[in-house]
């Protein structure tokens, strides 16, 4: 007697088919899986029994083998219970097997019985789409997050007698209503930037970043609101996009982080600084996903950027470069989107008090340990440097600077002519823009050109720099509504551009 | 003890060979002896015997033997570091006094040490933690000095003295470096490749043999070493602590002309620069200053008045700018009042810093910095100074 299953695992971001077949044979009462099962897997067998017997339904007492096809490919965590209960409950002519064929199983089983919605459900309606099924059986908690795919048909199954109703061709469960969540609908979330008083300055050079997606560093002493500017980020930014939002659910899906529905935030990870490399970009097991990936789409914030381990730092290169983290491990390889813009704040000096000389108490050997982690490639991939300072007494008294509202509006206007200019390209911000696009797109009035070949001739711009600075320029320019970027655009990305020009006298 | 005649070529006499071994053996010693201030320049002018009896403690007898027994094998010789003791005629005669080193370990050569030190020689010290502004200085003053032909002296610390060398690099200038400890291992490794630089474009100078590590004591000695040489000492950046101004304690011993440049009045690190101006140290605004004290009133026959011109050049809006910055509004934060335009004035700065009136520190943080020469003058001043040098060099200077 065998009966066969469809049901999904995660490998990394994809989802892997998998055919669970059961075989009943006469024998000493006996339940084996095969296939590469981890340890949750290899637990179902206890889950399953329980649940059956409690639907009222019967487990029979012979020799049942469970096989995972393909053997190959290891099965993890706990969602494959429903289909290992029905594909038994089908080889033990409980159950009708015709639609066993068409219909995909994805959820845990309690002991009672009931189902429990699992990590990744977006990812396995897509497998489920691509598989060519029609349905998939699901617990309801997690039917919305199924039901953005289209093309397939998403029956809840509330628990293991449900599911064998819907198998039998009954009507499936209700889906849930959703609870109520403040921040549905409107994505303005989060604290506004009419908060902050004074640092107008810093302020701005977040919202150019922020309209062009470049990478940004704060760098201010102790106290200048680094991290209070850095929080109100997300509220300035462009809402996710409905295809943003899906990848972002399916990440966050995934990595158990989301429940149930689409995302409606960008996501914005703020890891501590003790992060380790793994922890970052991902890999320490199979199918862990690091911040990187966690922050596609969104931002990824790291305060007091020179505590980063220089490992850890030195691992963000590829995904800055490439938009993307390709993970290879001994047993495991995987490539993951990370398209995030980087925020990073960070004190002057290790006791914040740099520059005027008064009150830092830091040796130059302490100084140049703090450059030396900073600089180099990490800082090269960073466009925009916004410089915070104590502010004067009127700063705090003053009227707040913009609100988010006004902010986002004028960072949504830039982006619009940025992805109508771009449209061709392929990418939708000008931080993205390469060397080709850049030629064509950051047209230079005559005064900016004059400037352009000055800096150059005095070799303060060397060939990625101007680059940088010709992207910041293109986004000021957008931001002001200029066709050619003007005078004005390019000594504003200049005075922005993070590199020192004083850098080469101290490196020794 | 009579001087032996040198047994080789390349190596020094042995009386001075034994008297670098003696340090060597003593280090420790003297680091200890010297924690007091000021106790090392006397220790150091006493001859071999005295210096054992005065430090020697109870290993005074063994090393008595050693140093009676001493061959000059003894040390070991380093490729590309060569002996010059004072007994050799290449020996700088601006070293020839009874508490100067007997014997230095040239790298870079002896000939290049010898025609360096016959030229004017001015040396840059200050404090290990500068600001900003300090650097800025050093390196230009530096830059300033290097291209008009004078040998710029200084020790291998960080701060005043890394900038100065920097500074006198950019513009293939000659250095003489003088290290606290043994020329192949007295630089840690962030600043071996500098070392090497120095070493190929100037000298690189120590007391001690090949091998001793460096102590404290070995900074002070250099700074003596440095001062020795040089006929001008600057004291660019230091706080008023004896540390710091031991420099220019060692000047003042030794009667050689000193001089500082002034910092802001508020700013503690440069308290020490004041308190030598109250002291009649001499005044030092750029390169040309220090010219003057080297040469007396020549500058104005060599230097035309066209070194202001580039401020004259300004817009208003651009002087406004330059004056705010100077004036200690120098980040963009500080600088956009409430009726500013923002776009200006960052135009403003970046164009000032295409100009090169203005350098972009770290963390965003703008100075001022001495407008660069044009490109045609500075061959002229060259071949004046080289002028003078001669004339100085012949006058036994």
């Amino acid at each position: 007697m065998l009966a066969r299953a469809h049901t999904f695992t995660i490998d990394g971001l994809q989802t892997r088919h998998v055919t669970v077949e059961i075989d009943i044979r006469a024998g000493l009462p006996a339940f084996t899986i095969v296939g590469l099962a981890d340890a949750a897997v290899r637990e179902a067998r206890e889950r399953v029994r329980a649940a059956i017997l409690n639907s009222g339904f019967e487990f029979p007492g012979r020799r049942i083998t469970a096989n995972l096809a393909p053997g190959d490919v290891p099965k993890v965590g706990p969602a494959l219970d429903l289909a290992l209960a029905c594909a038994v409950l089908a080889a033990s002519n409980q159950l009708p097997r015709e639609r066993l064929d068409s219909h995909a199983l994805f959820g845990e089983l309690a002991l009672d019985g009931r189902t429990r919605g699992c990590r990744g459900t977006l990812a396995v309606a897509e497998g489920t789409r691509q598989a060519g099924l029609r349905t998939l059986v699901l617990a309801g908690e997690r039917a919305r997050e199924a039901q953005l795919v289209e093309g397939i048909e998403v029956a809840v199954a509330e628990s293991l007698a449900s599911a064998a109703r819907v198998l039998g061709g009954g009507a499936p469960d209700a889906v849930p209503s959703l609870a109520p969540r403040g921040s549905r609908g409107s994505s303005t979330i989060g604290p506004d930037l009419c908060d902050v008083r004074g640092q107008q300055h810093a302020a701005r050079a977040l919202v150019i970043a922020a309209a062009g997606g470049h990478n940004c560093l704060l760098s201010g002493p102790p106290g200048t609101g680094k991290s209070m500017l850095a929080g109100r980020l997300p509220s300035i930014l462009p809402p996710l996009g409905r295809a943003e939002a899906i990848e972002v659910t399916r990440i966050h899906s995934i990595a158990g982080a989301l429940a149930g529905e689409l995302a409606v935030d960008r996501p914005f990870r703020a890891p501590h600084h003790s992060i380790t490399t793994a922890g970052l970009v991902g890999g320490a097991r199979r199918g862990w996903m690091g911040e990187v990936v966690l922050a596609h789409n969104g931002v990824l914030f790291l305060d007091e950027l020179s505590e980063f381990t220089r490992p850890a730092l030195e691992a963000l290169r590829q995904p800055l470069e490439e938009r993307r983290i390709a993970i290879v491990r001994a047993h495991h390889s995987a490539i993951y989107p990370a398209r995030f813009m980087l925020l990073a704040a960070t004190n002057p000096c290790p006791c914040g008090y740099a520059g005027a000389g008064e009150r830092c108490a830091c040796s130059e050997a302490e100084l140049a340990r703090h450059r030396r982690r900073l600089s180099g490639p990490l800082l090269d991939r960073i466009d925009v440097l916004a410089r915070l300072d104590h502010g004067v007494a009127h700063d705090l008294g003053a009227p707040p600077l913009m609100s988010s509202a006004r902010a986002r509006e004028r960072v949504l206007a830039a982006r619009e002519r940025q992805a109508q200019r771009l449209s061709d390209d392929g990418v939708t911000v000008n931080a993205e823009m390469d060397a080709r696009m850049l030629s064509r797109h950051a047209a230079l009035q005559e005064s900016s050109e004059v400037m352009l070949n000055k800096a150059r001739e005095r070799g303060m711009l060397s060939a990625r720099g101007q680059h940088r600075v010709l992207r910041v320029a293109r986004t000021i320019a957008d931001l002001n509504g200029n066709e050619r970027i003007g005078a004005r655009d390019l000594g504003t990305a200049i005075a922005l551009r993070p590199d020192a020009s004083l850098a080469e006298s101290r490196a020794a | 003890m009579a001087a032996d005649v040198d047994d080789g070529a390349s190596r020094a006499c042995a009386q001075c060979l034994r008297r670098s071994w003696l340090l060597a053996e003593l280090s420790a010693v003297l680091d200890y002896s010297c924690r007091a201030d000021g106790r090392l320049v006397e220790l150091l002018a006493l001859d071999d015997e005295q210096l054992m009896l005065a430090i020697g403690g109870r290993r005074r007898e063994e090393l008595k033997r050693r140093h009676a027994d001493f061959a000059t094998g003894e040390l070991r010789s380093v490729a590309g570091v060569a002996e010059l003791c004072r007994h050799d005629r290449r020996y700088p005669r601006a070293l020839c006094r009874s508490d100067a080193p007997p014997l230095l370990h040239v790298g870079g050569g002896v000939e290049r040490l010898g025609r360096l030190a016959a030229g004017p020689v001015v040396a840059m010290l200050g404090s290990r933690r500068a600001t900003d502004y300090g650097l800025e200085m050093a390196s230009s003053l530096a830059r300033g000095l290097a291209a008009s032909g004078v040998t710029v002296a200084s020790e291998l610390c960080d701060g005043i003295a890394l900038a100065s060398q920097q500074g006198a690099l950019q513009v293939d200038g000659a250095t003489v470096t003088v290290m606290p400890g043994g020329i192949d291992v007295a630089a840690s490794g962030r600043r071996r490749p500098l070392c090497e630089r120095l070493r190929r474009s100037g000298c690189v100078v120590s007391e001690l043999p090949c091998g001793v590590p460096a102590r404290r004591w070995g900074t002070a000695a250099a700074q003596r070493t440095i001062v020795a040489m040089a006929a001008v000492t600057v004291i660019v950046e230091a706080e008023d602590s004896p540390r710091e101004l031991a420099a220019a304690r060692i000047a003042r011993a030794l009667g050689r002309p000193l001089a500082a440049v002034p910092g802001r009045v508020t700013s503690p690190l440069s308290g020490g620069s004041h308190a030598l101006l109250l002291q009649g140290a001499r005044l030092i605004r750029g390169a040309a200053d220090v010219l003057d004290l080297l040469y007396g009133a020549r500058r104005a026959a060599c230097a035309p008045e066209a070194a202001a011109s580039p401020w004259a050049e300004l817009t208003p809006r651009l002087k406004a700018t330059l004056e705010k910055v100077g004036a200690g509004m120098d980040t963009p934060g500080k600088l956009i009042g409430e009726h500013d335009d923002r776009g200006e004035l960052l135009l403003a700065l970046s164009e000032l810093e295409l100009m090169g009136l203005l350098a972009r520190g770290h963390g965003g943080r703008y100075l001022p910095r001495d407008p660069p020469p044009p490109a045609a003058c500075p061959p002229l001043v060259e071949r004046a100074h080289r002028r003078s040098i001669g004339r100085i060099a012949t006058s036994g200077r």
